[in-house]
């Protein structure tokens, strides 16, 4: 396991002051955020920088930290592997989630983190012998299913790591896999809860809920907005021109024939009412229309297309002046 | 291996207990989100316990939090960059639809 530097994750020194560290973290939360960042590894710096900013913005955390790495540049391997921190390295700290950190993030965090942190970093580990009743927290996770599984429904296997609670009553993070069925119908940005799948509960009480936000992988074909599907359906200039029934496939399956209009153009929108994603308000399927031009590769092509200029002249830059 | 029931909060939506819990908040967050309009309730005029809420309101309250905790937004800023970032993200999808950019 790799040795993370979170003090060059966020670019401070490591006598950074907390000013320092709020300043870099929003900067570089800024850069990666997935609604302006052109970069392709947004989604992973991201991830590397928010498991950063929750060690460091944390004094307990911070200490703990500061005092492996030096244990570790004392004594590391020199390539820099990690493998566990020693025993007794974190005594006398206590990692509490604090209050404004908002739904819990940890699971994405790396296996380093978890291995320092993972089972003193979750939600409301509690100091000293009183005993205290609190529900578990929910937990946040997304899913990515296909298409067709969000079309029919489906039973889709997902891993994720959790915390549970051990014999002895200490918290601790493992490899759970749950067999999670996915109602037909779902569409992005939906929130699947799986009762009962979230953080642990304490002193008894039940444990919080699991939340998966879904997210559906990209389709050679299809293209989702909202409810709605779009489909670009290549035409040739001969059905734009005169009009023609084509046949097209269905998201759902099977095929529908459709009407192209006479004088169609590239860019037009044909709609087939409720044929996108299905629900109380069914989505429609739209057909973007593409002109799909017959190359000209033959003699025969090549003269039937001269002929076509001399039927039919054509200037298509006429408003442009030229 | 569990085999494990859904839920899809559309048809079951949340409290406002239940919607605060999700996002590791008190209760009375939740209504301040409704009072600056980042979350819109069906019936406003009955009491908070009858409101409920589906996936886009725990999007929203989801990403009003990381604004609040990554950025120190107030609620007023929170709700003027989530209506940009859903008109943002409506006009690439707009432009995606007719085949530009």
């Amino acid at each position: 396991m790799e040795f993370k530097d979170y003090y060059s994750a966020l670019g401070v020194a490591r006598d950074a002051g907390d000013d320092d560290i709020r300043k870099a973290y929003r900067k570089l939360a800024r850069k990666y955020h997935p609604d302006v960042s052109k970069e392709a590894d947004a989604d992973a710096k991201m991830r590397e920088v928010n498991e950063a900013r929750d060690v460091l913005s944390d004094k307990e955390k911070r200490a703990a930290y500061d005092q492996l790495a030096d244990h570790v540049a004392r004594g590391g391997s020199p390539d820099g592997g990690f493998r566990q921190p020693p025993p007794g390295w974190d005594e006398g700290f206590e990692f509490r989630r604090g209050p404004a950190q908002g739904p819990a993030d940890h699971a994405d965090f790396s296996e380093f983190f978890s291995s320092i942190f993972g089972n003193r970093g979750g939600a409301g580990q509690r100091g000293g012998a009183a005993p205290y009743r609190e529900r578990g927290e929910d937990h946040h996770a997304a899913i990515e299913i296909s298409l067709e599984d969000a079309l029919h429904g489906a039973e889709r296997q997902l891993s994720l790591r959790a915390q549970e609670i051990d014999a002895q009553g200490r918290p601790h993070l493992v490899n759970r896999t749950l067999d999670v069925k996915i109602p037909a119908g779902v569409r992005p940005g939906q929130y699947i809860r799986l009762a009962g799948q979230g953080l642990p509960g304490h002193g008894g009480e039940a444990a919080g809920d699991l939340y998966l936000e879904v997210r559906i992988a990209p389709h050679k074909l299809y293209r989702i907005e909202g409810h709605d599907l779009y489909l670009t359906l290549p035409v040739t200039p001969t059905e734009a021109a005169l009009g023609a029934q084509v046949t097209v496939p269905t998201p759902a399956g099977g095929h529908v024939d459709v009407t192209i209009p006479k004088g169609a153009r590239g860019g037009m929108k044909l709609r087939i009412k409720e044929r996108g994603l299905p629900g109380k308000t069914p989505g429609h399927l739209y057909l973007l229309l593409e002109i799909a031009l017959p190359p000209a590769d033959t003699d025969a092509a090549r003269a039937a297309y001269e002929q076509l200029a001399k039927a039919a002249p054509f200037n298509p830059r006429l408003h442009l002046g030229a | 291996m569990r085999t494990v029931t859904t839920t899809v909060l559309d048809s079951a939506p949340l409290t406002v207990r239940e919607l605060a819990r999700a996002v590791g908040a008190e209760d009375q967050w939740v209504l301040r989100l409704v009072e600056v309009e980042i979350l819109h309730v069906d019936t406003p005029t009955e009491p908070p316990e009858r409101w409920h809420f589906r996936s886009a309101d725990l999007q929203r309250a989801l990403a009003t939090r990381r604004l609040e905790r990554d950025f120190g937004a107030n609620l007023d800023t929170a709700a003027l960059i989530l209506d940009l970032q859903s008109e943002l993200r409506r006009v690439r999808a707009l432009m995606a639809a007719h085949g530009v950019g």
